[in-house]
């Protein structure tokens, strides 16, 4: 008998805490540390559009502020939680919660939200390229909010096709700047002479240090992007800006960048037939001394790098004459967020000269802003030696190519796949 | 297979199996380049140290929802597990055979069929981004490991304990608490601690149904492990097994005293 | 009255949670169809598999998946009950065995890569002994163990998992039946390997299998392994199903699900497969 009441009991337990926590989550507001704002209803959605910045300042105290985006990068990180969330919390009283969620995470976790009609934690989003495309198309993002911050106004340059533009689609003031980045190449200077300046005497460096120079598989984002540097070497880069183009119309125009890596193949590290699994994984090579050429997305990274002693002082970087390929990541503001005015006041400290000077200090990160629009004052907090390694700013700038469009770089991963690898 | 040859070359070769890969995990916690061909580290540093103590107190707050979170699923697979186990053993159930094998249906389902599906699920139950969402998904997969231990560990000790304290005068309780239990309680121990390794370790699922609200351990830990910094990876993997050496040791320790209580009263 | 459904009633909470994983189990293989309300796809079709089928690299990799779930656990699985059989007629006692199988089973398998990495790579521990050794002169005179085309580092870590598993399950069994039985057996004059070998291994077989089961149908469809270790082509099958996964266009999602059924299709053969050799063993509930 006793059993029995045992086991009904736990068995109780167990359904009352399902139908309980239903009937308290049903409504699906997230509270925050004080105002609950509804946005799926109609109030809610005009409230935050009428609301001016000061209202926002407002409404924003004493609220949370989820950020989500890539939890890999430590010293980002540290910077977020440190710096960057203090300062929302001496200014404005918003605590920061930083959510480490890979970015197909993230869009999982919203669709599957913003379709179910409900709201959700997640507020800003680190995200660009493709996924903010995908996002954008399906409606998960809100906005235009950019031109309703004070210093995207102050500060940014909107009509910067680095603005304006992500991966060749309109942002349409969905997504406010962040960080720059652009593509830098890194070798040792102790073990290498050469700095190749093009395709061609790249292909001549790695016929020279056969088995030691090699480029993540795609779709690793690293080796996606030197695929298409390569592409702007040896093919008419303008043809490509089309984001109509068919596959096959693809294939045709990328061909000569698809003869050279198969040409380039048989002196790579993986003879072409496999390459390293990921950037991070090639980094960790070109640490080790198994490769002799590397390259990033983050032009200061390798600076970093020799700071923490992870590479030797003889570390430099250099770009292609051509340019290198260069995009700006941003941050969005979900569709179904629970308090859009906290995020945007978030998003407006984050383009402070004080943030984005602090962050290329600390992070080495390129900042957004435009130079033209800084005081003189402000303009000196930008003036930071970063070291030999450290490719001028002007120079990096004057050399960049804007990326493809979104949609275009998957078919380009596919037909890499399709007719480079193995070959 | 001589006594010789297995205790003087075959441990030891078992245990550096073992432990020489947890070595150079070790190792690598300290180390920020190692050239090639050396043998020994280029460059150490403690940054990966640094980086892990940063801030003390979310460090701690986070292993501390970690082990609250598997400390839950370690339990409910348990006495989930326990009585399901009994009414294999001691009652008639129709389709055992049929239920055995969908409680090994968890292995079969790759995570992120299960994710998609669980998510859309607990949105409409409004489980998504709790706590308790994380805990039953984190259960589903616990399940098999438990159940099959502790099927096992009944089936061994079979019905004729309990039975015969029944004929002796005690009722149905007490000879569950007094006979079954103890002598289960290894086994009890040995699920405890597999659903908690299990759950502990769960990295996507969490974050599916977690919504990124619910924080444990192993969200911080992943994203280090695929950055590629090795030092910070693997200190945050070292750190990962001692908790859960603690943890079990700690299980152990629990369960010795509840037995002896047990015998006690 | 009571005795009749206070089995169920102990059930409920394992049959609960059985139909919460069936029936997510059943929305992705809806979603395999085609039919993804939440990202505006409506229309059940096949098309998704036939396209995945139509791909030049499907064949090759479902054999990849195959060979190595296979090679991997049988390997462990013989290697694990020989090396069990010995840990139990030696009566080894618990503590050994708990650091034996304990230890591998808490370390997640991302942990396993990073540390397969360092050690057999061609920049690894091993790379650098031959190196001082004067077996090779050159980094890439060492072979490739992992990134290779037949999964020989992914095997391997593999391996480090499931031999203490299989170990971790068959043990319990093993050494009751060794010490009663198998005891038994060696009172009437058999030897500690025939006693193994004709009746301690045949009374385990039960669990073994079941053992085997389990980890290769968990193999099939693990993908961190071979994603971390593997070459770039062939590629294991969870890993095409994980990269269609993280693909940005929300509506590629349903060939993700087509091929996580392809791997829920072979396990499920798989298991019934073993469902009629338990049968047939009479090893199973009657």
């Amino acid at each position: 008998m006793k059993k029995k009441i045992l086991s009904l009991l736990l068995v109780g337990l167990l359904v009352f805490s399902f139908t309980a926590c239903g009937q308290t989550e049903t409504s699906n507001e997230i509270t925050t540390d004080g105002k609950t704002e509804t946005a799926t209803n109609e109030g809610g959605e005009k409230n935050i559009d009428g609301m001016t910045f000061n209202e926002m300042l407002e409404a924003a105290k004493g609220t949370k502020v989820s950020f989500y985006g890539w939890g890999g990068n430590e010293k980002l990180n540290k910077w977020l939680d440190e710096v960057y969330a203090k300062s929302l919390k001496e200014k404005y009283d918003i605590t920061l919660d930083r959510v480490p969620m890979d970015i197909d995470q993230i869009l999982s976790q919203l669709s599957g939200e913003v379709q179910a009609g409900v709201d959700g934690p997640i507020d800003m989003i680190w995200i660009n390229g493709e996924n903010f495309k995908s996002c954008k198309e399906n409606n998960m993002l809100y906005g235009p909010f950019t031109e309703r911050l004070p210093n995207f106004e102050k500060y940014i340059d909107p009509e910067s096709d680095d603005i304006k533009l992500d991966f060749g689609y309109p942002v349409e003031g969905y997504e406010a700047p962040y960080s720059k980045a652009q593509v830098v190449f890194v070798v040792d200077g102790a073990k290498v002479s050469e700095r190749p300046k093009n395709a061609a005497e790249f292909l001549e460096f790695a016929k020279k240090y056969k088995g030691k120079v090699a480029y993540p598989a795609l779709p690793d984002f690293t080796g996606s992007v030197f695929v298409r540097n390569i592409i702007n070497e040896t093919c008419d880069y303008s043809k490509l800006m089309n984001p109509d183009l068919t596959k096959e119309e693809v294939r045709e125009i990328i061909k000569p960048a698809i003869d050279y890596l198969v040409e380039l193949n048989p002196y790579l590290w993986g003879e072409g037939k496999t390459f390293p699994v990921s950037g991070p994984d090639k980094m960790n090579m070109f640490s080790d001394g198994e490769l002799v050429f590397d390259f990033t997305y983050e032009s200061y990274g390798p600076v970093q790098s020799i700071a923490d002693g992870t590479y030797p002082e003889t570390v430099e970087t250099f770009i292609f004459d051509k340019g290198t390929i260069g995009n700006t990541n941003f941050i969005a503001i979900a569709k179904n967020s629970t308090n859009k005015a906290g995020a945007m006041v978030a998003i407006n400290e984050m383009l402070t000269p004080k943030m984005q000077a602090s962050k290329l200090q600390e992070l080495k990160l390129l900042p957004v802003l435009d130079n033209d629009k800084l005081s003189d004052e402000e303009k000196k907090l930008f003036e930071l030696d970063l070291g030999k390694a450290a490719i001028p700013q002007d120079e990096l700038l004057s050399k960049r190519l804007p990326e493809l469009p979104a949609g275009l770089v998957p078919i380009i991963e596919e037909i890499w796949a399709e007719d480079v690898v193995g070959k | 297979m001589s006594k010789k040859l297995y205790s003087r070359f075959l441990k030891p070769l078992f245990i550096i199996l073992i432990f020489f890969p947890l070595l150079t995990i070790f190792v690598w916690s300290f180390i920020e380049r190692w050239e090639w061909p050396s043998l020994v580290p280029t460059v150490f540093s403690n940054r990966a140290m640094n980086v892990i103590f940063r801030n003390k107190q979310d460090f701690f707050k986070l292993i501390g929802s970690g082990i609250l979170i598997s400390g839950m699923v370690a339990l409910l697979s348990v006495i989930t597990s326990t009585m399901a186990a009994r009414a294999f053993v001691f009652y008639e159930v129709k389709y055992k055979n049929l239920i055995n094998f969908l409680s090994l249906l968890p292995f079969m389902v790759p995570a992120t069929v299960f994710g998609m599906g669980i998510q859309s699920i607990f949105i409409k139950w409004g489980l998504n981004n709790s706590i308790l969402g994380v805990v039953i998904a984190h259960l589903i997969y616990s399940q098999p490991y438990a159940f099959q231990l502790m099927l096992a560990g009944t089936e061994s000790i079979g019905r004729t304990y309990e039975e015969l304290a029944r004929s002796l005068g005690a009722n149905a309780w007490q000879a569950f608490y007094k006979i079954s239990l103890p002598m289960l309680m290894p086994v009890i121990l040995a699920s405890a601690s597999m659903a908690f390794v299990v759950s502990f370790g769960q990295y996507f699922l969490t974050l599916i149904v977690g919504g990124g609200q619910v924080k444990t351990f192993a969200i911080v830990m992943v994203p280090y492990i695929q950055s590629g910094e090795r030092n910070i990876a693997a200190i945050y993997s070292l750190f990962f097994l001692i908790i859960l050496f603690i943890i079990n040791h700690l299980l152990n320790y629990v369960g010795k005293k509840v037995e002896e209580k047990i015998y006690k009263g | 009255m009571k005795k009749k459904f206070t089995p169920y009633l102990l059930l409920l909470p394992q049959i609960g949670l059985t139909l919460l994983l069936i029936t997510s189990l059943l929305t992705g293989i809806i979603q395999s169809f085609g039919v993804i309300p939440a990202f505006n796809l409506f229309k059940p079709s096949l098309k998704y598999y036939i396209e995945i089928f139509a791909r030049p690299d499907i064949i090759n990799s479902i054999f990849f998946s195959l060979k190595i779930t296979l090679i991997s656990s049988l390997l462990a699985t013989f290697i694990g009950l020989v090396i069990c059989g010995l840990l139990v007629s030696n009566k080894e006692k618990t503590p050994l065995v708990n650091i034996i199988t304990h230890i591998p089973i808490t370390v997640p398998h991302i942990v396993v890569a990073l540390f397969t990495v360092i050690i057999f790579s061609q920049n690894g521990v091993f790379a650098r002994l031959a190196y001082l050794l004067g077996f090779i002169s050159e980094q890439q005179e060492f072979p490739r163990l992992i990134y290779d085309q037949n999964g020989i580092g992914v095997i391997i870590s593999y391996l480090w998992k499931e031999i203490p598993f299989i170990i971790y399950f068959i043990h319990s069994l093993m050494s009751r039946v060794e010490g009663s039985l198998g005891e038994a057996a060696r009172d009437l004059g058999a030897n500690k390997f025939q006693s193994f070998i004709k009746v301690t291994l045949p009374l385990s077989s039960r669990v073994i299998i079941s053992g085997f089961l389990i980890i290769f149908i968990f193999t099939l469809g693990a993908y961190e392994l071979p994603l971390l270790l593997g070459a770039t082509i062939p590629k294991a099958l969870p890993v095409l199903a994980y990269q269609e996964y993280l693909h940005p266009d929300l509506r590629h999602r349903p060939y993700a699900m087509a091929l996580n059924g392809i791997i829920i299709l072979i396990s499920l053969i798989s298991s019934i497969i073993y469902y009629f050799l338990m049968k047939k063993r009479g090893g199973g509930y009657e």
